[in-house]
């Protein structure tokens, strides 16, 4: 026990030995708590339920933080077909005490089984939906909602309760009855149910007292015979009988027959008809419970369904990663064409280049394969210098005819290829000047001076760096 | 005799799994522990008010 004000473990004192505070008061009302507890732990072992609810809902009226007499409800609740109170109880039982908590495993056990829980759902669904018909008056289709919950979970309380009120209506004493003990089953001393039970009782001995009357009055017929012996022999004549004459004779047989056929159309018919529709009845309950499991089934299925198609979403996602245009599967096939062509005729630069323009730069930093980034690199290591040889003439030519444009895409291939090749960034700042890009001349022909120092390239660079700095204006 | 239509009455809906929630917050957790622990600072918080 801890201290209400400090939260220290309490002595047997009648104060707190850490704060000081009077917890005499305090004490006796977590030991009444306790005492409930203890009550309601003996009902529920002896499965008086309801008794074992008031003495745990007292139990914690003392005490709300008493975990086990909350868990011990719940458990209850869950017994008597009360699953969401249970819940409830359980779930309040895990935030007061997150550890070592028996609820956890009872949720747990509840929630891991989404079908359960869905069952569960049901079930309440259709009790209320049958209390609903009751309050309309459709009492034939409320006791059919009520056998499917029962068939369901046939340790609800109150269904059987409200189905056993539905027959006592109905006046079928024995199917009230033996409702009404299977409450008794699953809670001894419920007091609904024992009302019921005496009404049922009471009604059932007043039609059994009806029956033993009728007997008497056959036995009674039966003494208003003479029985006497003749030789071996027994003569039987009523008292005061007298042989009839053939016209009443006729009249009684023919009353006789009326009465055979009325009884037949009232009673056996009736009766028949009675009985079909109590087949149809319980086939159409049959059928409606295998269409609610195959209904589930199917939301199962359904579910599957969903999940395979997320999944299959997914991978067709992971392939076009993997294969698409801007894939890596499309950068692995370039370098391989590439390095296939350079395998094949090294001496063909020009083929060499436009295989290698076609692959992704960017995509080849995505590609986790050391083998592959290696491969790339020691490609353009050895074909590198070539190819931007070739693309540096290609450039210089254009240069020369004057199309500036055309020289500028080549060398600046070109640098990419080689990017330490002093000659190629000069002419590419001689194209740009040219072509009147100022700003791109300017870092060509500063990254020349500032690479190549004591050149004649940095030295000219150097030149028209001033002159370009100096006149302020494309040429 | 039973009266069918009072003791119909007596039956309620059942609590559905998604009103769980709204039934857990809306518990009354208030218990007997609770006042005593209230009242005795109470009657500190006077006793410090007349000091």
């Amino acid at each position: 026990m801890k201290c209400f004000n400090c939260g220290r473990q309490l002595s047997e004192k009648d104060f707190c030995t850490s704060c000081g505070a009077d917890v005499a008061l305090y004490k006796k009302i977590i030991y009444t708590s306790n005492y409930f507890y203890n009550e309601g732990l003996e009902k529920a072992g002896v499965r008086d339920l309801s008794g074992a609810v008031i003495s745990l809902r007292q139990s914690l009226k003392f005490n709300k933080n008493n975990v086990q007499a909350r868990n011990l409800l719940g458990l209850v609740y869950y017994e008597m077909g009360e699953v969401v109170k249970g819940l409830s109880e359980w779930v309040i039982s895990k935030n007061l005490q997150a550890e070592k908590n028996i609820a956890d495993d009872y949720i747990d056990m509840i929630q891991q089984n989404p079908s359960r829980l869905e069952t569960i759902n049901q079930t309440i669904k259709k009790y209320n939906l049958a209390l609903g018909y009751c309050q309309q008056d459709s009492l034939d289709l409320a006791v059919i909602q009520l056998k499917k919950v029962l068939s369901l979970n046939s340790r609800y309380v109150r269904a059987h309760q409200l189905l056993a009120l539905l027959y006592m209506k109905a006046e079928e004493w024995d199917k009230a009855g033996r409702e009404l003990d299977k409450c008794s089953r699953i809670d001894m001393c419920n007091t609904t149910t024992h009302r019921y039970r005496k009404e049922v009782d009471r009604m059932l001995e007043a039609a059994e007292s009806a029956r033993t009357k009728g007997t008497g009055k056959k036995k009674k017929a039966a003494e208003d015979v003479i029985k006497y012996q003749s030789g071996n022999e027994t003569i039987i004549q009523p008292v005061n009988n007298r042989e009839g004459k053939g016209v009443s004779v006729a009249l009684n047989i023919g009353i006789g027959i009326t009465i055979g056929v009325a009884a037949a159309c009232f009673l056996i018919l009736p009766a028949k008809q009675n009985t079909d529709t109590n087949m149809a009845q319980e086939e159409l309950r049959i059928v409606s419970e295998q269409l609610d499991k195959k209904t589930g089934a199917i939301e199962e299925l359904e579910q599957q369904i969903r999940q395979l198609t997320e999944e299959n979403d997914g991978l067709k996602q992971d392939l076009s990663d993997y294969a698409g245009e801007d894939g890596k599967m499309e950068v692995v096939d370039g370098l391989l064409n590439a390095v296939s062509i350079y395998l094949e005729t090294p001496e063909n630069t020009e083929r060499i280049g436009q295989a290698l323009e076609k692959i992704d730069s960017q995509a080849v930093s995505q590609v986790e394969s050391q083998y592959f980034k290696t491969l790339y690199q020691q490609l353009l290591t050895q074909a590198g210098p070539s190819v931007a040889e070739s693309y540096y003439k290609n450039g210089m030519d254009a240069y020369q005819k004057e199309m500036y444009e055309d020289a500028i895409k080549e060398l600046t291939k070109a640098a990419g290829y080689d990017p330490e090749n002093g000659d190629i960034i000069y002419n590419l700042g001689n194209a740009y000047r040219q072509n009147g890009n100022r700003k791109e001349a300017i870092e060509a022909y500063s990254f020349v001076v500032e690479n190549f120092p004591g050149t004649e390239r940095a030295r000219r660079s150097q030149s028209f760096l001033r002159e370009l700095q100096e006149n302020n204006e494309p040429r | 005799m039973i009266n069918f239509e009072e003791e119909l009455k007596k039956f309620h809906p059942s609590l559905e799994v998604e009103d769980a929630e709204d039934a857990i917050y809306n518990q009354d957790l208030t218990d007997v522990a609770d006042v005593l622990v209230g009242m005795m600072k109470d009657v500190k918080a006077e006793a410090m008010g007349l000091e």
